[in-house]
């Protein structure tokens, strides 16, 4: 396979373009020049200017193509740089410039060169030789956003806006109305950025080769100090940023494009919600409660203060009267920390985090069906699959740049299920869309299999070869009457049936879940369920299937993996087996291990309640907003001795500590965290600790430190050394280290030598043997049975796409100007039916208390449901959620809530 | 290829909830912007994508729904100067802002013609008119009627006398999709829409592709003013193309054809769907289902990758190739696309065999053409003339002559060559003849320019229409041909003479510059107006 550049043979590749393969033979992505072309959309041919001559024979007759979208061919001489091609180009860029204004040929003194202006200044800036005609110079710039900014005066009509807004975000915002020198670049129905429903992800400033549209950052043209990759903090995806940093601040974040994780994107959360960091509500100082009344106190004053009572309540109560809380949103490092100091410096199993409230089920429950409680495949085997099972998750909300793969391959028309009680986009887009009753999600998943059993489209191969208990399975699925199921779930049999056979007959089908499956009573049973699916049709250990958590928080993964559990600890070692204390009594150099299972948070509360909790020390969470109850949380906490939080912001627990510490963000230290998809990867310290804030990790090491055990790796957080302890200590990420982790991380299992796994049990080997059936009967939720009659309504939470989790750092933002408040989202007929109109505050009551909310009209729930978030602290949403949980494991079932609502 | 998701999604409603012909419906009915929403929400799209689509057409956008009336403004019209008469007695009857312009309605063979109320007339009496537009009479004066003749073995113009005999051809080659490949290669016939892409290679390249879906397309968008030869097929041997269509569909495994007509010709619409009712109520066929579609005033869309954006709903872009439409057309699925006159050969070249047909003609070029005669000719009309017969026999033996003095022809369209009359001599009617002396057999329609019609407003219309109906993706056709027709007008308009050149600069730019055909093809008529008639151009440039 050869080809020729300028008469000198070279290989190609199959498939590629002839621009691919000049830039790859010449190493240079100028060698040919491009305005249209990015190299992660489709082919599109509408700038020219990468045109070339080729011809079939040496010094031939030459055709003029444009190298974009022609492939290269065996024995095709290509001539990049003729006088002819450079003529072209030349010509070409004067054309642009007749409509495109003069002052912005070149780059203003204090900005960086557009990806235009550096295009035009390789090819020749030509003067201008038409006369003065019709122009689009005179456009109004559209300004209504918060972010983005379009003026389309600068616009060249590239359409890469259009492309990436479809391409990549799977939105349509951005169009072309208009033909000819008429098009325009649209929003909408040609309305603002603001006015659409854009989702602000910024891929369009990005992608734009001019500043037609720009963001209120101006992030394209910064010329900045240095430019600092790292990992988002804003979800389970795990997204590269790329963070500018002028004169010690940021300045702008960019997605980049050698990111495997994001490939050039990400969204609004990560792009441009990063204001917060030095937002003046930041904690900047250590405070003591004293009398009522926090005082700002040295560190020195806070460390003793804090340890010298830990060691009092230890003394009088004993260790398990102390407890720990730790934060998905810490790094690895952090995590592994924070474990360390409540097991080996204060003795006890009670550390729990927030993966309690989310994905412990998911956890737990593919521990006992696979041996491994995380996603068995990765995001990429998006592009092989042939089915995508969604359940209980939006992910174009909680993990967009996911949610966006996802959209794409729904519309793409993979065959596509969606089990939801919330007509999300999602469910619009697929094939299949089952809208359950909150709650029922064990009954569905029994009807699925039942007909995917009946309809013989199990894999009996595989059930045979890897797997056990399918015959038990199988006959309690058997005895299962489909009527009453249909009853339950609301959803009828025909409908469930046809997506039973749409995703059993698929080649590969991919599983994803979300909280939606978790955040139940049933929730860890649901998980296993999930598991029988993929285990019943073979949807395990290949390409493109499995059964793959959509992990809530950036680091949920990683806390879990790094033992804050109460059962496990690092690297998911049962603590109760002695051989198990022993060992990491020797990774850590102390005599012994505390022997019992720990305290779930939920089990805390409750300890607390009763008087046999008395400290509780918490890194990163606000546990009074965003645990169920809040008033019995509150009781809790008024219970404690002592009260330790380590926080960015004052939030509702911060109020009830007795001392509060500042931490540093993710932007001012070094760590890692790990996806969903197992993928560990660094976190890069961008900018100084905000005022007098220390790391998580520095302040855990401190305190420590005063608790009578010194850090082995050294008394200054350092995460590199700290990373080599972990790699010690958990056996599947023994080849991990800073270094080897580069710029895309590593996912774990990491063997010794550095290799990664992206794919977990291949060819059916689980982790635990052998891949385990579980049958469970659909079982009604206790607060339905026991409130069900007195609140007639469902309310189930979920989130929305601005915010992350309680808001505390993106209601820092212009995040809270595109959405500013939690609405409840009401069937308009059960609205009316109480004489309630759109947008009127409400009183929404449980049996445990009320809030007031707006209402919002919508169809997108069924009649009897009610859907809010818990973004804002003006609701306090958890007043009213209840205490009942998944059996196996205390998450909340934040899902479904007994409650009723009233005009006020 | 762009726009995979938005196309994905049109094809889950596919050809019987059209999203074009919603659009057009809702256009063609004052449909709100709460309307053009809801459609969009309904097809899982987003609003700029319906915005975008009616923004394009003639018909469809939101400036031209008030029009009424649609004069042709089409170049056999111009160069008749008929038109502002017609306009003047229209607005007798309409407002201004009623009267709009439709690019060629295919009465070039008479002229003075307009479109209203889904028909197109020619009519340039005060009492013609008013028997059109009040007493919805038309008469034979205002008909589209027109000398038909042939010069050769008739293949387009004979009779269909028995549709179910014709149709019974089709049993022969329900089995024998092989054999009846190798006839059409035998034949050696070649895509009758301007390119000469021979016919064979599509159907086999769509017959070897693996896809349970894939169609057949006719391109019925005849948008070259000057050419009504694609009308008289589908008006006068509607089931010579359906025909075409079907056995095509037998051959490569395709039971979806699509005609994309434009909207200009109406009757054609009509026509053609009388003969597919026909066939319904004759039980013929019905293992293949067709689908008319309407154009909605957009020239670009007779560009095969446009048109079959079109026949989406999106935006009537150009496409990149490849991928090319047998592996990837409309709806992104394997597909045949070709013009109406090739279609309507196949029938014949089954009956008789490849080896008659490719008896006809020349040996690169093989069979008959259908050639359209403007009204500058003493008997204007539709000839089918046998490939490689001297263009000066056509024009003085069938076409009788010119009616008053001509200085040159423009054959093929609007991207076709100027022919001064001293090279009437030269050609033949045949790809090579024309192709070799700098010309383009297209379509072959013929457009006379009188001997008193400025060379440059001549050019000047062609930029125009160039720059009218371009699509806006690529920037040589975009900018381009926009600026070359600001210079050319302000040429005429001020004192102002053209750098010459920029103007070759800018010919050049588009010639090897552009995506398509469209901006690609324009500067041949142009150069060869600056060849041929320096003298008369030379005046409006000057060289430095």
């Amino acid at each position: 396979m050869e080809a020729y550049i300028n008469n000198i043979a070279h290989e190609y590749k199959q498939g590629e373009t002839i621009l691919e393969f000049v830039r790859r033979i010449e190493v240079n992505e100028n060698s040919i020049p491009t305005m249209c072309q990015d190299n992660r959309l489709e082919n599109f041919g509408s700038c020219r200017v990468c045109s070339v001559e080729v011809a079939r024979i040496e010094n031939g007759p030459t055709k003029t193509m444009a190298s974009c979208h022609t492939p290269i061919s065996e024995g095709l001489y290509v001539y990049h740089n003729t006088e002819k091609i450079k003529r072209l180009r030349k010509n070409i860029v004067e054309l642009v410039l007749t409509d495109y204004p003069a002052d912005k040929v070149l780059p203003a003194n204090n900005k960086k060169a557009t990806p235009f202006q550096e295009t035009i200044a390789q090819i020749g800036i030509p003067n201008v030789r038409y006369p003065k005609g019709k122009n689009h110079l005179d456009i109004e710039t559209d300004r209504a956003h918060p972010y983005i900014k379009s003026d389309l005066s600068q616009c060249i009509n590239c359409y890469r806006c259009v492309r990436v807004c479809e391409e990549i975000q799977g939105e349509m915002i951005l169009g072309m109305t208009g033909r000819g020198f008429a098009t325009n670049i649209i929003k909408g129905f040609d309305t603002t950025f603001d006015e659409s429903a854009c989702v602000s992800c910024g891929a369009c400033v990005q992608t734009c080769p001019t500043e037609a549209l720009t963001d209120k950052f101006e992030t394209k043209t910064l010329i900045a100090d240095k430019t600092v990759r790292t990992t988002c903090t804003y979800c389970g995806v795990g997204c590269q940023l790329d963070v500018s940093v002028i004169d010690g601040k940021i300045r702008g974040i960019q997605a980049p494009e050698t990111a495997e994780v994001n490939e050039g994107h990400t969204c609004l959360k990560g792009r441009f919600a990063f204001q917060f960091y030095d937002h003046p509500d930041r904690l900047r100082e250590p405070m003591i409660k004293k009398k009522g009344e926090f005082e700002i106190v040295s560190w020195d004053e806070a460390y003793d203060f804090i340890t010298t009572r830990m060691i009092d309540i230890k003394n009088k109560y004993g260790a398990d009267s102390i407890g720990g809380i730790s934060s998905s949103r810490a790094t690895n490092e952090e995590n592994y920390l924070m474990q360390k100091m409540i097991r080996v410096a204060v003795g006890t199993n009670n550390i729990d985090g927030c993966a309690r409230v989310c994905h412990a089920p998911t956890a737990w429950g593919m521990q006992k069906s696979f041996g491994t409680g995380a996603a068995t495949n990765s995001i990429e085997d998006l592009k092989q699959t042939d089915a995508i099972f969604l359940f209980g998750a939006n992910p174009i909300k909680g993990h967009p740049v996911t949610g966006a793969k996802i959209k794409q391959a729904f519309m793409k028309g993979v065959t596509s299920i969606v089990v939801d009680p919330i007509q999300t986009k999602l469910a619009d887009l697929a094939t299949h869309f089952l809208q359950i009753r909150p709650g029922t999600n064990v009954a569905v998943l029994n009807m699925i299999s039942y007909y995917i059993i009946t309809e013989n489209l199990v894999n009996e191969h595989f059930i045979e070869s890897y797997t056990e208990k399918y015959i038990e399975f199988k006959n309690h699925i058997a005895d299962l009457d489909m009527d009453e199921l249909e009853i339950i779930t609301g959803v009828s049999k025909e409908k469930v049936k046809a997506a039973a056979v749409a995703y059993a007959k698929s080649e590969r089908a991919m599983e994803f879940h979300g909280l939606g499956v978790t955040e139940h009573f049933q929730g860890s049973k649901t998980v296993m369920l999930l598991s029988n699916l993929a285990m019943m049709t073979g949807n395990i250990g290949k390409k493109g299937v499995g059964l793959n958590p959509l992990r809530g928080q950036n680091n949920v993964q990683g806390a879990a993996d790094m033992g804050v559990q109460p059962h496990q600890g690092a690297g998911y070692m049962d603590i109760n087996k002695p051989e198990i204390q022993q060992y990491y009594a020797d990774k850590y150099g102390v005599d012994k291990m505390p022997i019992h299972e720990g305290l779930k948070i939920p089990e805390m509360l409750d300890a607390a309640i009763d008087g046999k909790l008395k400290a509780l020390y918490i890194m990163g969470e606000d546990t009074i907003m965003t645990d169920p109850n809040t008033n019995h949380s509150i009781k809790a906490f008024e219970k404690l001795e002592l009260i330790v939080v380590q926080e960015l912001f004052m939030t509702a627990t911060t109020e009830m500590a007795d001392v509060v510490l500042p931490a540093s963000s993710y932007f001012e230290k070094n760590g890692t965290f790990t996806n969903g998809e197992r993928r560990v990867q660094r976190v890069n310290k961008v900018v100084e600790s905000i005022g007098n804030t220390k790391p998580d990790g520095q302040i855990i090491i401190d305190i420590m430190s005063k608790l009578g055990y010194d850090q082995p790796t050294g008394l200054t957080y350092d995460a590199a050394n700290v990373i080599e302890e972990i790699a010690d200590v958990i056996p599947f990420m023994n080849g991990l280290s800073w270094d080897r982790l580069g710029e895309n991380g590593l996912q774990w299992p990491i063997k010794e030598d550095g290799t990664d796994t992206q794919m977990l049990h291949i060819d059916g080997a689980f982790k635990k043997g052998i891949g385990t059936f579980h049958n469970f009967d659909f079982e009604e939720t206790p607060e339905i049975v026991e409130h069900g009659n007195k609140y007639p309504f469902i309310l189930t939470t979920g989130r929305e796409l601005e915010h992350y989790n309680s808001g505390t750092m993106t209601r820092r933002t212009d995040n809270q100007t595109i959405l500013g408040k939690d609405v409840l989202e009401v069937h308009p007929k059960d609205a009316i039916k109480k004489g309630i109109k759109d947008n009127e505050m409400v009183i929404l009551f449980s049996d445990r208390g009320e809030v007031k909310i707006p209402i919002k009209y919508s169809k997108k729930v069924k009649k009897g449901i009610l859907r809010t978030t818990f973004h804002q602290p003006e609701v306090f949403i958890n007043l009213i959620t209840g205490s009942v949980g998944d059996k196996e494991t205390m998450t909340p079932e934040y899902k479904v809530v007994a409650v009723d609502f009233k005009r006020i | 290829m762009a726009n995979k998701n938005i196309r994905s999604l049109s094809y889950r409603k596919g050809l019987d909830d059209n999203l074009l012909e919603n659009i057009a419906d809702l256009s063609n009915s004052d449909g709100t912007k709460e309307d053009f929403k809801e459609l969009a929400k309904r097809f899982l799209i987003d609003d700029s994508v319906v915005a975008g689509t009616t923004s394009f057409y003639d018909f469809t956008k939101e400036e031209n729904r008030n029009k009424k009336v649609h004069v042709c403004s089409g170049t056999a019209c111009m160069v008749a100067k008929s038109q502002s008469k017609v306009n003047n007695l229209l607005k007798d009857h309409f407002k201004d802002e009623e009267i709009g312009h439709a690019a060629c309605v295919g009465h070039c063979h008479t002229n003075a013609a307009f479109m209203f109320n889904d028909k197109t007339y020619s009519a340039s009496t005060k009492e013609n008119i008013e028997n059109i537009v009040i007493k919805n009479i038309s008469s034979s004066a205002v008909e589209n009627s027109y000398y038909v003749g042939c010069n050769t073995t008739p293949i387009l113009t004979s009779k269909v006398k028995d549709v179910a005999e014709f149709y019974s051809l089709s049993k022969k080659y329900r089995t024998k999709q092989k054999e009846a490949i190798d006839e059409i290669k035998v034949s050696n016939i070649r895509g009758r829409g301007g390119a000469g892409f021979p016919y064979w290679i599509k159907l086999d390249a769509v017959s070897k592709e693996i896809n349970e879906q894939k169609y057949i397309v006719c391109n019925a968008d005849e948008g070259d003013p000057g050419a009504y030869s694609d009308m008289y097929l589908m008006e006068q041997q509607p089931h010579k193309v359906l025909f075409g269509m079907y056995i095509s569909g037998l051959i490569v495994g395709a039971a979806t054809g699509v005609l994309y007509i434009r909207g200009e010709y109406p009757d054609s619409i009509k026509i053609i769907q009388n003969a597919i009712e026909e066939l319904k109520e004759l039980g013929i066929a019905q293992d293949f289902k067709f689908k008319i579609i309407r154009g909605q005033g957009a020239y670009i869309c007779g560009e095969e990758t446009a048109l079959l954006n079109s026949i989406e709903g999106l935006r009537p872009e150009v496409r990149v190739r490849p991928p090319y439409p047998a592996q990837y057309g409309l709806y992104g699925k394997p597909t045949v696309l070709s013009n109406v006159e090739t279609f309507a050969n196949i029938h014949w070249i089954l009956d008789n065999g490849g080896e008659a047909y490719a008896d006809l003609g020349t040996e690169k070029s093989s069979g008959t053409k259908l050639v359209s005669l403007d009204s500058f000719f003493n008997r204007p009309g539709m000839y089918e003339i046998e490939m490689g017969t001297p263009l000066q026999i056509i024009f003085d033996d069938f076409g009788q002559g010119f009616k008053s003095d001509i200085k040159a022809v423009q054959i093929g369209g609007p991207l076709g060559g100027i022919v001064p009359i001293q090279k009437f001599s030269d050609l033949d009617l045949d790809f090579e003849s024309f192709g070799e002396n700098n010309f383009l057999l297209g379509h072959a329609s013929v457009v006379s320019i009188p001997i008193d019609f400025p060379m440059i407003q001549f050019l000047e219309h062609l930029m125009e229409f160039t720059a009218d109906e371009s699509c806006g993706k690529c920037y040589p056709c975009r900018i381009g041909s926009f600026r070359g027709k600001e210079m050319l007008q302000k040429a005429q308009k001020e004192d102002y003479k053209i750098d010459r050149q920029l103007f070759d600069d800018l010919l050049e730019t588009l010639e090897i510059g552009s995506l398509c055909g469209l901006g690609g093809g324009i500067p041949l008529p142009i150069k060869n107006a600056l060849n041929y008639f320096n003298d008369e151009l030379n005046q409006y440039f000057k060289s430095n």
